[in-house]
Order: C-alpha cells, then sequence, then structure tokens
C-alpha cells in the first residue's frame, strides 16, 4: 500500500526536490502539490490524501495547522522543518499533529518518523512531569517507576523515564539493566538530533516504558547543563507522550530548570521525623513563588502512619495546601527494588497499588 | 590552646540521605563535648538542615548572616557572634555544651552561599579544638571544598537497600577517585544490627575496605532523642546507640591514643593505667 501525500511547501525549489523523492519511493504517491496553504486546506480533499507534509518553516502555515487538523481528521500530517526548532515543533505538537521532520527527506526517513509518532501514542502534546524531593529517601523514585508502568499500562501510550538524579541514579539498579547511552550522551549531542535520532538513546524497559539512564560516575553530572537537559526532555517530548523526571534531591540548578519546564511537579516527602511537613512548606513556597500559572505543583507523602482520610485532613491543615497524595508503608517494595524486579510491579489491591492507581489516572484524564 | 593551631574537622558525610548524618553529626559534637573539649558543629545542609530542630534552637544568627556581614566588612567579623550555643543538664550533674551554626533560614538564602566565604568562616571558628561539619548528600562545590578542609572524612552508610549500598559504593570510589586519602576516609555504618538482607561484610568486600565503625539501629532512642531536643546521652543514655557515639568521639580524642598506648603496655591491671594516662588527655 502507498501513502497518497500532499506536499505543501512554501519555496518552489524544495517543492520540485521533495516532490522527485518521494516519486521514487514505491510507498509514496504524491497526489498533489501546494506552495500556499490555504490552497491546500480548501482543495487537497478532492484527492483523498492519507498524509500531508507541510513546510511549518513558514509562520503564516504553522499558524494553519490546527485548521488542517480540524478540517482532514484521521490523516497523518507531519511538519516539515530545514532544520530542528523546538518552538516551531512545540507549536505543531499543541496543534495536534502527529509530528514533524527535517527536510530534504529521503521516504525511509517519512516512514521511521510515522513509526515513531504512532509509537508515542495520542496526536497531543506530551504531558511533562517531573518528581521532585527536598531530601532524598522519600519514595520519589519507586514512585517514578511505578506510575510510569501504570500510565503505559492503562493507556497503551509510551511512556519515558529520565534520570536526572544525575550524581545517584537509582533508576538503572532499580530495573537491573545497564543501559549503552546515558542522559550524558543525549544532552551532549542534543543539538545534532531528532526525535528518530534520539529515540535509540533511551533503553527499552518493557513493551512501552523507556529509561533514560543517569551516568555512572558522579562526576560526569558536570557534563550536563541545565538548558542541554531540558532540550533533551523537550524533545523526548515527541518520542513519547509522557516524560517522567526524576530529579535530584533539593534545589539546584538541575531540579530548579526541570521542574520550570515540566507541566506537573510531584514534590515527594517520606514521613519520618515528622518535620518533613516543614520541608514540604518550605519547598512549595518556592515552587509558588516561582512556577507559572498554568503548571500544577502537587504535594505527595509517603510512609503515612495511618494512610487514611483524617491522616491527610490533618496533614494538609498543617501544611496549609492540598495534598494529592499520601502512601502507606510498603515493605515489600524494599524488596522488589533490592531485587531489580519493580517491573513485576506491586501486589495488586494493596492500598499502595490502589492510590498509584488512582494517581495515574489523574494524570491522564483527571485534575493533574 | 596555643595560637594558630588549627582545629580538627570532622565531616559527615554520605551519598544517600536520610541515613542518619545529623544524628551522628549530633551525637559526635556531644560526646566530643562531653569530654570537655571545645566544639562548635556546623549545619551545611543549607536547603534543609535540621541540626536547629533536632536541638530545639532558636537561633538569633544564621550561616547567612555571617556571610552577609563578612560581605560588608570582613576584618571586623567575628564569627563568634553568629553562633548558637547549645547547653543541657539533666540535673544529674550531666551536663554538655556546644556551639552551632545554623543553616538559612529560608532557600532564598541557602542559595547565595558562596564556597570561599564558607572556607573562610570554618578557618575562623580555629579555637575551637574540634570542628564537626554535617554535610548533605551529594558532591557539590560546597561539600568537596569542606572535604578538602577536614581531618577526617566520616562516610556514612545504611546499606539495607541496594540502591544506598550502590550509592556508598560509588561514593567510596569517587572519594578516591578525587585523591582524598584513605586514611582520612573513616567509613561508618549505621542501622549495623537491623534486620536487613544485605550483609556487611559483603559490601568490605566490595569497597575492598573495613568499616571503621558500626553504629546498631535505635530508631526508638532516635525518635525520643528529637521529640525531646537533645542529644542521646540525655534521652537514652542507657541505649547501646549511644554508647556507640561516646566510642566514636573516643577515636578522635587522646584518650583513644592513650587506651593504645595503655593496651600495648604490658601490665596486668591496665584499668589503673587507662586512668593515669587518661589524666593527660
Amino acid at each position: 500500500m502507498s501513502y497518497r501525500v500532499v506536499l505543501v511547501e512554501s519555496d518552489p525549489k524544495i517543492l520540485e526536490e521533495l516532490n522527485n523523492t518521494l516519486k521514487k519511493s514505491p510507498d509514496f504517491e504524491v497526489v498533489s502539490t501546494y506552495t500556499k496553504a490555504n490552497d491546500a486546506l480548501g482543495q487537497s480533499g478532492v484527492y483523498n490524501p492519507k498524509l500531508f507534509l507541510i513546510d511549518i518553516d513558514n509562520a503564516e502555515f504553522l499558524e494553519m495547522l490546527p485548521a488542517f487538523v480540524d478540517i482532514y481528521p484521521n490523516r497523518i500530517i507531519l511538519g516539515t522543518m530545514s532544520s530542528w526548532n523546538p518552538d516551531f515543533a512545540q507549536k505543531a505538537a499543541e496543534a495536534n499533529i502527529a509530528g514533524c521532520i527535517l527536510k530534504p527527506f529521503r521516504a525511509n526517513d517519512i516512514i521511521e518518523a510515522m513509526n515513531l509518532y504512532q509509537r508515542r501514542g495520542k496526536f497531543k502534546p506530551a504531558r511533562i512531569v517531573s518528581f521532585f524531593s527536598p531530601k532524598g529517601r522519600s519514595g520519589r523514585t519507586t514512585l517514578a517507576s511505578l506510575l510510569a508502568l501504570d500510565v503505559a499500562k492503562k493507556s497503551g501510550e509510551s511512556v519515558a523515564l529520565i534520570d536526572a538524579d544525575l550524581q545517584f541514579g537509582d533508576l538503572p539498579i532499580f530495573f537491573d539493566v545497564e543501559p549503552d547511552h546515558t542522559v550524558v550522551d543525549a544532552v551532549h549531542d542534543i543539538k545534532m538530533l531528532t526525535p528518530v535520532t534520539l529515540a535509540p538513546y533511551f533503553h527499552k524497559l518493557t513493551e512501552n516504558v523507556w529509561l533514560l539512564s543517569s551516568p555512572d560516575r558522579p562526576e560526569y553530572a558536570e557534563l550536563v547543563d541545565a538548558d542541554g537537559l531540558v532540550s533533551v526532555i523537550r524533545m523526548a517530548g515527541h518520542v513519547f507522550r509522557y516524560v517522567l523526571v526524576d530529579l535530584p534531591a533539593g534545589f539546584n540548578p538541575i531540579s530548579v530548570a526541570v521542574s520550570d519546564f515540566a507541566d506537573t511537579n510531584f514534590v515527594v516527602a517520606m514521613i519520618n521525623t515528622g518535620l518533613e511537613i516543614e520541608h514540604m512548606k518550605r519547598s512549595l513556597s518556592l515552587f509558588k513563588s516561582r512556577v507559572r500559572e498554568h503548571k500544577k505543583t502537587c504535594p505527595i507523602f509517603t510512609r503515612v502512619n495511618p494512610c487514611d482520610e483524617a491522616q491527610r485532613v490533618k496533614m494538609e491543615m498543617e501544611l496549609g495546601s492540598p495534598i494529592i497524595a499520601i502512601f502507606p508503608n510498603e515493605y515489600n517494595l524494599v524488596s522488589i527494588a533490592n531485587s531489580g524486579q519493580i517491573l513485576r510491579g506491586l501486589p495488586p489491591d494493596t492500598l499502595m497499588s490502589q492510590t498509584i492507581e488512582k494517581l495515574s489516572e489523574e494524570l491522564m484524564y483527571g485534575e493533574l | 590552646m596555643a595560637e594558630g593551631r588549627s582545629s580538627i574537622v570532622i565531616s559527615i558525610f554520605s551519598t544517600s540521605s536520610g541515613i542518619g548524618k545529623t544524628i551522628t553529626a549530633i551525637n559526635l559534637a556531644a560526646g566530643l563535648a562531653k569530654e570537655g573539649y571545645a566544639v562548635c558543629l556546623v549545619d551545611l545542609d543549607l536547603q534543609f538542615g535540621d541540626i536547629v530542630n533536632y536541638l530545639r534552637l532558636n537561633p538569633k544568627h544564621t550561616i547567612a548572616d555571617a556571610q552577609m556581614s563578612m560581605q560588608i566588612n570582613e576584618k571586623n567579623f567575628n564569627v563568634t557572634d553568629y553562633l548558637t550555643d547549645y547547653y543541657h543538664e539533666d540535673g544529674k550533674g550531666n551536663s554538655c555544651k556546644f556551639s552551632v551554626l545554623a543553616p538559612p533560614r529560608t532557600i532564598y538564602d541557602a542559595y547565595v552561599i558562596d564556597v570561599e566565604f564558607v572556607e573562610r568562616m570554618i578557618r575562623r571558628l580555629n579555637y575551637f579544638d574540634f570542628v564537626v561539619l554535617d554535610l548533605n548528600a551529594a558532591f557539590s562545590a560546597l561539600n568537596l571544598a569542606m572535604l578538602d578542609m577536614s581531618t577526617i572524612i566520616n562516610f556514612i552508610g545504611v546499606i539495607d537497600f541496594l540502591p544506598s549500598v550502590k550509592n556508598f559504593k560509588i561514593g567510596y570510589d569517587t572519594l578516591i577517585r578525587f585523591e582524598y586519602e584513605e586514611s582520612k576516609i573513616r567509613l561508618v555504618e549505621n542501622r549495623a544490627d537491623s534486620q536487613k538482607l544485605i550483609d556487611g561484610r559483603d559490601v568490605e568486600r566490595l569497597l575492598g575496605e573495613r568499616f571503621f565503625h558500626r553504629l546498631p539501629n535505635d530508631f526508638r532512642s532516635v525518635s525520643k532523642s528529637i521529640n525531646e531536643g537533645c542529644p542521646l546521652m540525655f534521652a537514652a543514655p542507657s541505649s547501646p546507640l549511644t554508647k556507640s557515639f561516646m566510642d566514636l568521639a573516643g577515636e578522635y580524642t587522646v584518650r583513644h591514643d592513650d587506651e593504645e598506648i595503655a593496651a600495648e603496655v604490658p601490665v596486668q591491671n591496665d584499668g589503673i593505667f587507662s586512668r593515669f594516662f587518661s589524666m593527660f588527655s
């Protein structure tokens, strides 16, 4: 089967070049070409196209993407760019198109991109969720892992875990894997990458959960600058529908930059001495002072005992802020993480697994 | 003490948090103070330091105030003005007194703390016999500068959890790679006798180094100490953990040297000799 393609490209020379490339491929049949987006929008329907390739270097064309999505639902729309522009890519994602590719392209590049974007999930902007904790040993990494597995299972879409705890990241040991690439490589190479070429930096954990590992030596953390890491996370949002980022403890350039960029920040603290509520207060005041309006900051406490509604209300009073979830102590988890068998997930029908499921549903469909 | 002599700087460091650094720092400081030494305890977990909370102190000044004063006029800066005294007596003749340099009040204040100012501040604490530094769990510029200044690095780990063991090993290897002398690094295992799946001896084999000290697990006494706002020697005087902290403090005092010498003297009644030597400490 060959894809019926509509090419929309403002530069006639490039249009001709792309057209010639696709003509040579048995996988594609160019049914119509346009140098003006409004012509394409109005006229393409008669050719019954399956795939649109639309030049988004042109700002006017970029603006018209939502109209294409509206008029041609269930078609694949790819934005084409001469070099990767994260702002254009973001705008295209917000228009709910499949994704973007670089031009000039070969036929195979289009197929790879379409495969990747279909694997990614719904043609909607990515959810970027950060996991912050004031101090370590909060259950932050456990929570990020369990949520990634559950969201992937429930949504069928693809989920990335990025281990940004650069000095002492625990995600590889949680999953008992030794990935070939780390976040250091991805940040180093990011300027040359596109979603298709970034994807192999992630290590496959399950059918639709992937890990970008932390480096294996603490000093390599210095090779990762906050801007570079945010660029990686941003592009990961075009590879995966959900990007969950595990941060180092406390406020530092990395954790601040990533939580500024994320749409949702889970702030996790483990109840131990009781002073954790004070630490949470301190953290929330900082989040609230700098985080943009549309973002959500979600306090979560782990190892809460008794773990019930009354206790939550009591803690909320003390904190002066709603608490999004409280987790009971789960001794099993220590042995699960010790054995690198977190993939097996939690025993079902425990308070712990129910709380995780509720949280992932809220993340997928609800308020979060 | 003699002019120009510097303090013994003992840092408490780890590569996982929540493993007992602050409790160790407080009780080591208290133990050294109990033996009559002048001790200053410095909370360098700048964002979420808990020493003042664990000791129920209301510091008038913090390290952030001290830095600001140095920035304005370092010549007239007197670090003593920025310390908070901790004093406790139990009514049975036991007392303990040491100084605390408190962490900043807000995260904003923590952000402006500059490594070079902290270094100069710590040097100005040289009128103390011991300066105990409670660090946080990262290889940060500040922590590395403090480890450089330290006479002894107590590198603490709890080895009940595989990721913690990994971080303990990585942390130790990194310290060695950063060329800290092995003799300066003292491995301390916390909660050593708690029920766990990982054997301390396996960890020693993994690290290629023995634990210098092992602290037993006593969650109850630690909680009591935090709730009462005083070191374990007052909150739980008979706990094995309290004794273990006193032993750890003893490792860093002259008393320890004397005992070693005493042990080498071939006499039967070494009790008298220990006491004899301890008179010189």
